[in-house]
Protein backbone atom coordinates (compact mmCIF):
# COMPACT_ATOMS: atom_id res chain seq x y z
CA UNK A 1 0.00 0.00 0.00
CA UNK A 2 2.78 2.40 0.93
CA UNK A 3 4.65 1.44 -2.19
CA UNK A 4 1.52 2.19 -4.23
CA UNK A 5 1.12 5.62 -2.64
CA UNK A 6 4.78 6.31 -3.32
CA UNK A 7 4.21 5.50 -7.00
CA UNK A 8 1.20 7.83 -7.13
CA UNK A 9 3.21 10.59 -5.49
CA UNK A 10 6.18 10.03 -7.83
CA UNK A 11 3.95 10.58 -10.88
CA UNK A 12 2.29 13.61 -9.30
CA UNK A 13 5.59 15.10 -8.20
CA UNK A 14 7.01 14.67 -11.73
CA UNK A 15 4.12 16.77 -13.10
CA UNK A 16 4.35 19.33 -10.33
CA UNK A 17 8.09 19.72 -10.81
CA UNK A 18 7.63 20.32 -14.53
CA UNK A 19 5.00 22.92 -13.64
CA UNK A 20 7.22 24.57 -11.02
CA UNK A 21 9.96 24.98 -13.62
CA UNK A 22 7.81 26.66 -16.24
CA UNK A 23 4.68 27.93 -14.42
CA UNK A 24 2.96 27.57 -17.80
CA UNK A 25 -0.36 26.13 -16.79
CA UNK A 26 -0.71 28.03 -13.53
CA UNK A 27 0.12 31.33 -15.24
CA UNK A 28 -2.38 30.66 -18.02
CA UNK A 29 -5.16 29.53 -15.69
CA UNK A 30 -4.49 32.30 -13.17
CA UNK A 31 -4.55 35.00 -15.83
CA UNK A 32 -7.71 33.44 -17.25
CA UNK A 33 -9.49 33.63 -13.88
CA UNK A 34 -8.58 37.27 -13.24
CA UNK A 35 -9.43 38.37 -16.77
CA UNK A 36 -12.71 36.43 -16.77
CA UNK A 37 -13.71 38.30 -13.61
CA UNK A 38 -12.83 41.60 -15.31
CA UNK A 39 -15.02 40.64 -18.28
CA UNK A 40 -17.86 39.65 -15.94
CA UNK A 41 -17.66 43.12 -14.45
CA UNK A 42 -18.19 44.80 -17.80
CA UNK A 43 -20.72 42.22 -18.98
CA UNK A 44 -23.18 43.20 -16.25
CA UNK A 45 -25.33 46.24 -15.75
CA UNK A 46 -25.01 46.94 -12.05
CA UNK A 47 -28.32 48.73 -12.06
CA UNK A 48 -30.00 45.40 -12.76
CA UNK A 49 -27.82 42.83 -11.06
CA UNK A 50 -24.74 43.12 -8.89
CA UNK A 51 -22.10 40.43 -9.62
CA UNK A 52 -22.08 39.64 -5.89
CA UNK A 53 -25.64 38.30 -6.12
CA UNK A 54 -24.69 35.66 -8.65
CA UNK A 55 -21.09 35.22 -7.46
CA UNK A 56 -21.46 31.53 -6.57
CA UNK A 57 -22.58 30.59 -10.07
CA UNK A 58 -19.94 32.76 -11.73
CA UNK A 59 -17.23 31.26 -9.52
CA UNK A 60 -18.18 27.74 -10.56
CA UNK A 61 -18.41 28.55 -14.25
CA UNK A 62 -15.01 30.25 -14.04
CA UNK A 63 -13.51 27.23 -12.27
CA UNK A 64 -14.95 24.84 -14.86
CA UNK A 65 -13.65 26.88 -17.81
CA UNK A 66 -10.21 27.50 -16.30
CA UNK A 67 -9.98 23.85 -15.29
CA UNK A 68 -10.94 22.76 -18.78
CA UNK A 69 -8.04 24.77 -20.14
CA UNK A 70 -5.59 23.26 -17.68
CA UNK A 71 -6.89 19.71 -17.99
CA UNK A 72 -6.64 19.73 -21.76
CA UNK A 73 -2.89 20.02 -21.28
CA UNK A 74 -2.61 17.05 -18.89
CA UNK A 75 -1.10 14.77 -21.50
CA UNK A 76 0.31 17.40 -23.87
CA UNK A 77 3.88 17.07 -22.61
CA UNK A 78 3.68 13.30 -22.77
CA UNK A 79 2.57 13.44 -26.39
CA UNK A 80 5.88 15.00 -27.38
CA UNK A 81 9.03 12.93 -27.94
CA UNK A 82 7.28 9.66 -27.11
CA UNK A 83 7.25 10.50 -23.41
CA UNK A 84 3.92 8.69 -23.07
CA UNK A 85 5.56 5.41 -24.08
CA UNK A 86 8.23 6.06 -21.49
CA UNK A 87 5.60 6.61 -18.83
CA UNK A 88 3.71 3.48 -19.87
CA UNK A 89 6.75 1.21 -19.65
CA UNK A 90 7.54 2.52 -16.18
CA UNK A 91 6.90 -0.18 -13.54
CA UNK A 92 3.77 1.58 -12.31
CA UNK A 93 0.22 0.22 -12.59
CA UNK A 94 -2.07 2.22 -14.85
CA UNK A 95 -4.37 3.21 -12.00
CA UNK A 96 -1.44 4.65 -10.05
CA UNK A 97 -0.56 6.65 -13.15
CA UNK A 98 -4.14 7.93 -13.31
CA UNK A 99 -4.27 8.76 -9.60
CA UNK A 100 -0.92 10.54 -9.83
CA UNK A 101 -2.25 12.69 -12.66
CA UNK A 102 -5.44 13.36 -10.67
CA UNK A 103 -3.37 14.38 -7.66
CA UNK A 104 -1.14 16.81 -9.55
CA UNK A 105 -4.10 18.26 -11.47
CA UNK A 106 -6.08 18.65 -8.24
CA UNK A 107 -3.25 20.52 -6.56
CA UNK A 108 -2.88 22.86 -9.53
CA UNK A 109 -6.62 23.42 -9.94
CA UNK A 110 -7.00 23.78 -6.18
CA UNK A 111 -4.63 26.74 -6.30
CA UNK A 112 -6.65 28.24 -9.15
CA UNK A 113 -9.89 27.72 -7.19
CA UNK A 114 -8.51 29.60 -4.19
CA UNK A 115 -7.37 32.39 -6.51
CA UNK A 116 -10.85 32.53 -8.07
CA UNK A 117 -12.54 32.95 -4.70
CA UNK A 118 -10.00 35.58 -3.68
CA UNK A 119 -10.49 37.49 -6.94
CA UNK A 120 -14.25 37.50 -6.51
CA UNK A 121 -13.91 38.62 -2.90
CA UNK A 122 -11.64 41.45 -4.00
CA UNK A 123 -13.40 42.59 -7.18
CA UNK A 124 -17.04 42.13 -6.21
CA UNK A 125 -16.91 42.49 -2.41
CA UNK A 126 -18.13 38.94 -1.90
CA UNK A 127 -18.14 38.42 1.88
CA UNK A 128 -16.38 35.20 2.78
CA UNK A 129 -17.91 33.20 5.65
CA UNK A 130 -16.20 33.56 9.04
CA UNK A 131 -15.75 29.80 9.28
CA UNK A 132 -14.12 28.90 5.95
CA UNK A 133 -14.03 25.13 6.53
CA UNK A 134 -17.42 24.16 5.00
CA UNK A 135 -16.72 26.29 1.91
CA UNK A 136 -13.25 24.77 1.61
CA UNK A 137 -14.79 21.29 1.81
CA UNK A 138 -17.27 22.07 -0.98
CA UNK A 139 -14.57 23.57 -3.20
CA UNK A 140 -12.13 20.72 -2.51
CA UNK A 141 -14.71 18.05 -3.31
CA UNK A 142 -15.74 19.90 -6.44
CA UNK A 143 -12.14 20.23 -7.57
CA UNK A 144 -11.28 16.56 -7.06
CA UNK A 145 -14.53 15.37 -8.71
CA UNK A 146 -14.01 17.64 -11.69
CA UNK A 147 -10.37 16.64 -12.06
CA UNK A 148 -11.16 12.92 -11.67
CA UNK A 149 -13.53 13.05 -14.64
CA UNK A 150 -11.48 15.58 -16.59
CA UNK A 151 -8.23 13.65 -16.35
CA UNK A 152 -9.91 10.52 -17.71
CA UNK A 153 -11.45 12.42 -20.61
CA UNK A 154 -8.32 14.42 -21.37
CA UNK A 155 -6.61 11.07 -21.82
CA UNK A 156 -9.24 10.37 -24.48
CA UNK A 157 -8.96 13.73 -26.23
CA UNK A 158 -5.16 13.56 -26.19
CA UNK A 159 -5.43 10.38 -28.25
CA UNK A 160 -7.96 11.83 -30.69
CA UNK A 161 -7.59 14.09 -33.69
CA UNK A 162 -10.08 16.63 -32.34
CA UNK A 163 -7.98 17.31 -29.27
CA UNK A 164 -9.15 19.85 -26.74
CA UNK A 165 -12.24 20.91 -28.70
CA UNK A 166 -13.80 17.56 -27.82
CA UNK A 167 -13.29 17.93 -24.08
CA UNK A 168 -16.23 20.25 -23.31
CA UNK A 169 -18.63 18.10 -25.35
CA UNK A 170 -17.68 15.05 -23.32
CA UNK A 171 -17.34 16.77 -19.98
CA UNK A 172 -20.08 19.39 -19.69
CA UNK A 173 -23.13 17.08 -19.71
CA UNK A 174 -21.56 15.05 -16.91
CA UNK A 175 -20.62 18.12 -14.89
CA UNK A 176 -24.24 19.11 -14.33
CA UNK A 177 -24.43 17.52 -10.82
CA UNK A 178 -21.15 19.16 -9.83
CA UNK A 179 -22.17 22.64 -10.93
CA UNK A 180 -25.72 22.30 -9.55
CA UNK A 181 -24.78 21.23 -6.05
CA UNK A 182 -21.43 23.01 -5.98
CA UNK A 183 -22.85 26.42 -6.76
CA UNK A 184 -25.98 25.88 -4.66
CA UNK A 185 -23.98 25.09 -1.53
CA UNK A 186 -21.46 27.83 -2.30
CA UNK A 187 -24.28 30.34 -2.62
CA UNK A 188 -25.78 29.19 0.69
CA UNK A 189 -22.46 29.37 2.51
CA UNK A 190 -21.61 32.79 1.06
CA UNK A 191 -25.02 34.04 2.12
CA UNK A 192 -24.23 32.95 5.66
CA UNK A 193 -26.67 30.05 5.94
CA UNK A 194 -25.74 27.44 8.56
CA UNK A 195 -23.48 24.75 7.06
CA UNK A 196 -26.00 22.06 8.02
CA UNK A 197 -28.20 23.19 5.13
CA UNK A 198 -25.50 22.22 2.66
CA UNK A 199 -25.18 18.68 3.99
CA UNK A 200 -27.24 17.20 1.15
CA UNK A 201 -25.17 18.99 -1.49
CA UNK A 202 -21.99 17.80 0.16
CA UNK A 203 -23.25 14.23 0.11
CA UNK A 204 -24.07 14.41 -3.61
CA UNK A 205 -20.69 16.00 -4.35
CA UNK A 206 -18.98 13.21 -2.42
CA UNK A 207 -20.93 10.60 -4.37
CA UNK A 208 -20.02 12.30 -7.65
CA UNK A 209 -16.34 12.39 -6.72
CA UNK A 210 -16.29 8.75 -5.66
CA UNK A 211 -18.07 7.60 -8.84
CA UNK A 212 -15.70 9.64 -11.01
CA UNK A 213 -12.59 8.36 -9.22
CA UNK A 214 -13.76 4.73 -9.37
CA UNK A 215 -14.61 5.02 -13.07
CA UNK A 216 -11.22 6.60 -13.75
CA UNK A 217 -9.26 3.98 -11.81
CA UNK A 218 -11.06 1.13 -13.56
CA UNK A 219 -11.26 2.57 -17.09
CA UNK A 220 -8.02 4.54 -17.47
CA UNK A 221 -6.05 1.47 -18.56
CA UNK A 222 -8.28 1.08 -21.62
CA UNK A 223 -7.59 4.52 -22.99
CA UNK A 224 -3.79 4.53 -22.72
CA UNK A 225 -3.23 1.06 -24.13
CA UNK A 226 -3.23 0.40 -27.84
CA UNK B 1 3.34 -32.28 -46.45
CA UNK B 2 2.81 -31.42 -42.83
CA UNK B 3 2.91 -27.77 -43.73
CA UNK B 4 0.34 -28.22 -46.49
CA UNK B 5 -2.15 -29.89 -44.24
CA UNK B 6 -1.69 -27.09 -41.76
CA UNK B 7 -2.48 -24.53 -44.37
CA UNK B 8 -5.47 -26.51 -45.56
CA UNK B 9 -6.83 -26.77 -42.05
CA UNK B 10 -6.50 -23.06 -41.58
CA UNK B 11 -8.38 -22.48 -44.80
CA UNK B 12 -11.11 -24.94 -43.85
CA UNK B 13 -11.54 -23.25 -40.52
CA UNK B 14 -11.77 -19.85 -42.18
CA UNK B 15 -14.47 -21.20 -44.50
CA UNK B 16 -16.33 -22.67 -41.57
CA UNK B 17 -16.13 -19.42 -39.67
CA UNK B 18 -17.36 -17.55 -42.71
CA UNK B 19 -20.26 -20.01 -43.04
CA UNK B 20 -21.28 -19.67 -39.42
CA UNK B 21 -21.12 -15.90 -39.63
CA UNK B 22 -23.27 -16.21 -42.76
CA UNK B 23 -25.80 -18.11 -40.68
CA UNK B 24 -25.88 -15.44 -38.00
CA UNK B 25 -26.30 -12.77 -40.63
CA UNK B 26 -29.26 -14.65 -42.04
CA UNK B 27 -30.75 -14.85 -38.55
CA UNK B 28 -30.04 -11.15 -38.10
CA UNK B 29 -31.91 -10.33 -41.29
CA UNK B 30 -34.85 -12.57 -40.39
CA UNK B 31 -35.26 -11.27 -36.83
CA UNK B 32 -34.61 -7.67 -37.80
CA UNK B 33 -37.19 -7.67 -40.56
CA UNK B 34 -39.88 -9.62 -38.72
CA UNK B 35 -39.60 -7.62 -35.50
CA UNK B 36 -39.61 -4.48 -37.65
CA UNK B 37 -42.77 -5.60 -39.46
CA UNK B 38 -44.62 -6.24 -36.18
CA UNK B 39 -43.27 -3.00 -34.74
CA UNK B 40 -44.40 -0.90 -37.71
CA UNK B 41 -47.82 -2.59 -37.71
CA UNK B 42 -48.23 -1.83 -34.00
CA UNK B 43 -47.04 1.74 -34.62
CA UNK B 44 -49.85 2.17 -37.13
CA UNK B 45 -52.30 0.65 -34.64
CA UNK B 46 -51.27 2.94 -31.81
CA UNK B 47 -51.42 6.01 -34.01
CA UNK B 48 -54.95 5.02 -34.95
CA UNK B 49 -55.70 4.63 -31.23
CA UNK B 50 -54.16 8.01 -30.44
CA UNK B 51 -56.04 9.87 -33.17
CA UNK B 52 -59.44 8.15 -33.24
CA UNK B 53 -59.98 5.82 -30.35
CA UNK B 54 -58.58 6.86 -26.99
CA UNK B 55 -60.75 9.22 -24.89
CA UNK B 56 -59.54 12.82 -24.52
CA UNK B 57 -58.02 13.59 -21.15
CA UNK B 58 -60.29 15.88 -19.12
CA UNK B 59 -57.96 18.56 -17.74
CA UNK B 60 -55.26 18.83 -20.42
CA UNK B 61 -57.47 18.24 -23.43
CA UNK B 62 -56.31 17.14 -26.85
CA UNK B 63 -52.65 18.04 -26.22
CA UNK B 64 -52.27 15.16 -23.83
CA UNK B 65 -52.24 12.80 -26.81
CA UNK B 66 -48.60 13.76 -27.53
CA UNK B 67 -47.85 11.83 -24.36
CA UNK B 68 -48.43 8.53 -26.21
CA UNK B 69 -45.48 9.38 -28.48
CA UNK B 70 -43.35 11.10 -25.87
CA UNK B 71 -43.34 8.43 -23.17
CA UNK B 72 -42.46 5.39 -25.35
CA UNK B 73 -39.72 7.46 -26.99
CA UNK B 74 -38.22 8.25 -23.59
CA UNK B 75 -38.46 4.63 -22.48
CA UNK B 76 -36.66 3.41 -25.61
CA UNK B 77 -34.02 6.14 -25.32
CA UNK B 78 -33.10 4.98 -21.83
CA UNK B 79 -33.29 1.31 -22.81
CA UNK B 80 -30.84 2.05 -25.64
CA UNK B 81 -28.49 3.87 -23.32
CA UNK B 82 -28.52 0.91 -20.96
CA UNK B 83 -27.62 -1.42 -23.83
CA UNK B 84 -24.80 0.92 -24.93
CA UNK B 85 -23.33 0.93 -21.42
CA UNK B 86 -23.70 -2.83 -20.94
CA UNK B 87 -22.22 -3.75 -24.32
CA UNK B 88 -19.41 -1.20 -23.87
CA UNK B 89 -18.47 -2.61 -20.47
CA UNK B 90 -18.41 -6.21 -21.71
CA UNK B 91 -16.54 -5.06 -24.83
CA UNK B 92 -13.76 -3.54 -22.74
CA UNK B 93 -13.70 -6.66 -20.61
CA UNK B 94 -13.61 -9.30 -23.38
CA UNK B 95 -12.41 -7.26 -26.34
CA UNK B 96 -14.98 -8.84 -28.70
CA UNK B 97 -15.54 -6.65 -31.74
CA UNK B 98 -19.16 -7.85 -31.96
CA UNK B 99 -20.03 -6.18 -28.67
CA UNK B 100 -18.73 -2.87 -29.90
CA UNK B 101 -20.90 -3.22 -32.99
CA UNK B 102 -23.89 -3.89 -30.74
CA UNK B 103 -23.10 -0.79 -28.66
CA UNK B 104 -22.85 1.31 -31.81
CA UNK B 105 -26.17 -0.03 -33.12
CA UNK B 106 -27.89 0.74 -29.81
CA UNK B 107 -26.39 4.24 -29.68
CA UNK B 108 -27.64 5.09 -33.16
CA UNK B 109 -31.12 3.80 -32.36
CA UNK B 110 -31.05 5.64 -29.03
CA UNK B 111 -30.13 8.89 -30.76
CA UNK B 112 -33.24 8.61 -32.98
CA UNK B 113 -35.61 8.12 -30.04
CA UNK B 114 -33.90 10.75 -27.89
CA UNK B 115 -34.50 13.19 -30.74
CA UNK B 116 -38.19 12.17 -30.83
CA UNK B 117 -38.46 12.95 -27.11
CA UNK B 118 -36.72 16.29 -27.55
CA UNK B 119 -39.09 17.28 -30.36
CA UNK B 120 -42.34 16.06 -28.81
CA UNK B 121 -41.53 17.44 -25.33
CA UNK B 122 -41.29 21.13 -26.29
CA UNK B 123 -44.31 20.81 -28.60
CA UNK B 124 -46.34 19.62 -25.65
CA UNK B 125 -44.81 22.17 -23.30
CA UNK B 126 -45.72 25.03 -25.65
CA UNK B 127 -49.39 24.09 -25.50
CA UNK B 128 -49.61 22.88 -21.91
CA UNK B 129 -47.25 25.25 -20.12
CA UNK B 130 -47.11 28.10 -22.67
CA UNK B 131 -43.37 27.87 -23.27
CA UNK B 132 -41.17 25.91 -25.64
CA UNK B 133 -38.51 25.18 -23.11
CA UNK B 134 -38.54 24.82 -19.35
CA UNK B 135 -35.81 23.41 -17.16
CA UNK B 136 -38.05 20.52 -16.47
CA UNK B 137 -35.94 17.67 -15.05
CA UNK B 138 -36.73 14.85 -17.41
CA UNK B 139 -36.58 17.06 -20.48
CA UNK B 140 -33.22 18.45 -19.35
CA UNK B 141 -31.97 14.94 -18.66
CA UNK B 142 -32.97 13.90 -22.18
CA UNK B 143 -31.13 16.88 -23.66
CA UNK B 144 -27.98 15.93 -21.77
CA UNK B 145 -28.44 12.31 -22.83
CA UNK B 146 -28.56 13.50 -26.45
CA UNK B 147 -25.24 15.29 -25.99
CA UNK B 148 -23.65 12.28 -24.31
CA UNK B 149 -24.63 10.24 -27.38
CA UNK B 150 -23.15 13.00 -29.56
CA UNK B 151 -19.86 12.78 -27.66
CA UNK B 152 -19.98 9.00 -28.08
CA UNK B 153 -20.12 9.33 -31.88
CA UNK B 154 -17.58 12.16 -32.08
CA UNK B 155 -15.05 10.24 -30.01
CA UNK B 156 -15.57 7.08 -32.02
CA UNK B 157 -14.59 8.70 -35.27
CA UNK B 158 -11.86 10.98 -33.99
CA UNK B 159 -8.93 8.56 -33.87
CA UNK B 160 -6.63 7.22 -36.56
CA UNK B 161 -6.50 3.84 -34.91
CA UNK B 162 -10.05 2.56 -35.09
CA UNK B 163 -9.70 0.21 -32.11
CA UNK B 164 -8.70 3.12 -29.92
CA UNK B 165 -11.75 5.07 -31.02
CA UNK B 166 -13.92 2.11 -30.04
CA UNK B 167 -12.34 1.89 -26.62
CA UNK B 168 -12.70 5.64 -26.11
CA UNK B 169 -16.36 5.48 -27.10
CA UNK B 170 -16.93 2.55 -24.74
CA UNK B 171 -15.43 4.54 -21.86
CA UNK B 172 -17.68 7.50 -22.70
CA UNK B 173 -20.73 5.21 -22.83
CA UNK B 174 -19.95 3.68 -19.44
CA UNK B 175 -19.09 6.91 -17.63
CA UNK B 176 -22.18 8.57 -19.11
CA UNK B 177 -24.43 5.82 -17.80
CA UNK B 178 -22.79 5.91 -14.36
CA UNK B 179 -23.51 9.61 -14.14
CA UNK B 180 -27.13 9.44 -15.27
CA UNK B 181 -28.50 8.85 -11.72
CA UNK B 182 -26.56 11.84 -10.38
CA UNK B 183 -27.62 14.05 -13.27
CA UNK B 184 -31.18 12.91 -12.62
CA UNK B 185 -30.87 13.88 -8.96
CA UNK B 186 -29.61 17.35 -9.83
CA UNK B 187 -32.21 18.12 -12.43
CA UNK B 188 -34.93 16.86 -10.07
CA UNK B 189 -33.60 19.09 -7.38
CA UNK B 190 -34.69 22.07 -9.42
CA UNK B 191 -38.38 21.72 -8.63
CA UNK B 192 -40.30 19.65 -11.09
CA UNK B 193 -43.08 21.00 -13.27
CA UNK B 194 -43.38 17.64 -14.95
CA UNK B 195 -46.60 15.70 -14.42
CA UNK B 196 -46.04 13.05 -11.77
CA UNK B 197 -45.57 9.50 -13.01
CA UNK B 198 -48.89 7.95 -13.95
CA UNK B 199 -47.86 4.59 -15.38
CA UNK B 200 -44.98 3.35 -13.25
CA UNK B 201 -46.58 3.47 -9.83
CA UNK B 202 -46.60 0.89 -7.10
CA UNK B 203 -50.39 0.93 -6.75
CA UNK B 204 -50.93 0.19 -10.42
CA UNK B 205 -51.45 2.55 -13.36
CA UNK B 206 -53.81 5.46 -12.63
CA UNK B 207 -55.09 5.67 -16.15
CA UNK B 208 -58.35 5.13 -17.92
CA UNK B 209 -58.16 1.52 -19.22
CA UNK B 210 -58.31 2.67 -22.86
CA UNK B 211 -55.45 5.10 -22.24
CA UNK B 212 -53.45 2.35 -20.58
CA UNK B 213 -54.05 0.10 -23.59
CA UNK B 214 -52.83 2.84 -25.94
CA UNK B 215 -49.71 3.51 -23.86
CA UNK B 216 -48.79 -0.13 -23.69
CA UNK B 217 -49.40 -0.62 -27.42
CA UNK B 218 -47.12 2.34 -28.09
CA UNK B 219 -44.47 1.04 -25.69
CA UNK B 220 -44.53 -2.37 -27.33
CA UNK B 221 -44.53 -0.91 -30.85
CA UNK B 222 -41.50 1.31 -30.37
CA UNK B 223 -39.58 -1.23 -28.36
CA UNK B 224 -39.98 -3.62 -31.30
CA UNK B 225 -39.09 -0.92 -33.84
CA UNK B 226 -35.98 -0.13 -31.82
CA UNK B 227 -34.98 -3.78 -31.50
CA UNK B 228 -35.43 -4.20 -35.24
CA UNK B 229 -33.27 -1.15 -36.01
CA UNK B 230 -30.75 -2.37 -33.46
CA UNK B 231 -30.50 -5.84 -34.99
CA UNK B 232 -30.36 -4.60 -38.59
CA UNK B 233 -27.73 -1.96 -37.80
CA UNK B 234 -25.73 -4.60 -35.97
CA UNK B 235 -25.88 -6.79 -39.08
CA UNK B 236 -24.69 -3.90 -41.25
CA UNK B 237 -21.77 -3.25 -38.93
CA UNK B 238 -20.79 -6.93 -39.10
CA UNK B 239 -20.98 -6.85 -42.91
CA UNK B 240 -18.88 -3.69 -43.04
CA UNK B 241 -16.23 -5.30 -40.87
CA UNK B 242 -16.24 -8.39 -43.04
CA UNK B 243 -16.02 -6.40 -46.27
CA UNK B 244 -13.07 -4.53 -44.84
CA UNK B 245 -11.28 -7.73 -43.89
CA UNK B 246 -11.93 -9.21 -47.33
CA UNK B 247 -10.59 -6.19 -49.19
CA UNK B 248 -7.45 -6.26 -47.06
CA UNK B 249 -7.04 -9.99 -47.75
CA UNK B 250 -7.46 -9.47 -51.47
CA UNK B 251 -4.57 -7.04 -51.37
CA UNK B 252 -6.48 -4.04 -52.62
CA UNK B 253 -3.64 -1.51 -52.41
CA UNK B 254 -5.78 1.30 -51.02
CA UNK B 255 -7.41 -0.72 -48.25
CA UNK B 256 -4.17 -2.53 -47.49
CA UNK B 257 -2.51 0.80 -46.97
CA UNK B 258 -5.36 1.99 -44.80
CA UNK B 259 -5.23 -1.26 -42.88
CA UNK B 260 -1.56 -0.71 -42.22
CA UNK B 261 -2.18 2.81 -40.98
CA UNK B 262 -5.12 1.94 -38.78
CA UNK B 263 -3.75 -1.21 -37.18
Amino acid sequence: MRGYLRQVWTIAWKDLRVELRTWERLAAMGAFVVLAAVLFNYAMDRGIVHPREIAAGLIWVTIVLAGLMGLARTFELEKEDGAMEGLLVAPVPRDALYLGKVLSNSILLGGVVLLTVAVFALFFQVALPSNPLPLMAVLALGTVGFVALGTLFSGITAGSRMGGSLLPVLLFPLLVPLVTFGSASTAHLLAGFPPGESAYSLRVLTAFTLVALTAGVVLFRFIVED
Amino acid sequence: MEKRRGRFQVKAEATRREASSHMTLRAVRWWGLSLGAVGVALTIVFHWQVFFWVPTEASMGIVQRIFYIHLPGAWVAFLAFGIVALCSAVYLWLGEEKLDHAALAAAEGGMVFTTIVLVSGPLWARLAWGTWWTWEPRLTLTLLLWFIYLGYFLVRNSTQNRDRGRKFAAVVGIVGALNIPLIHMSVLWFRSLHPQPVVARTDGPQLHPDMATTVFTALGAWTLVFLSLFILRYGTARLEARAERTSVDMGDPLSAEQGAVTS
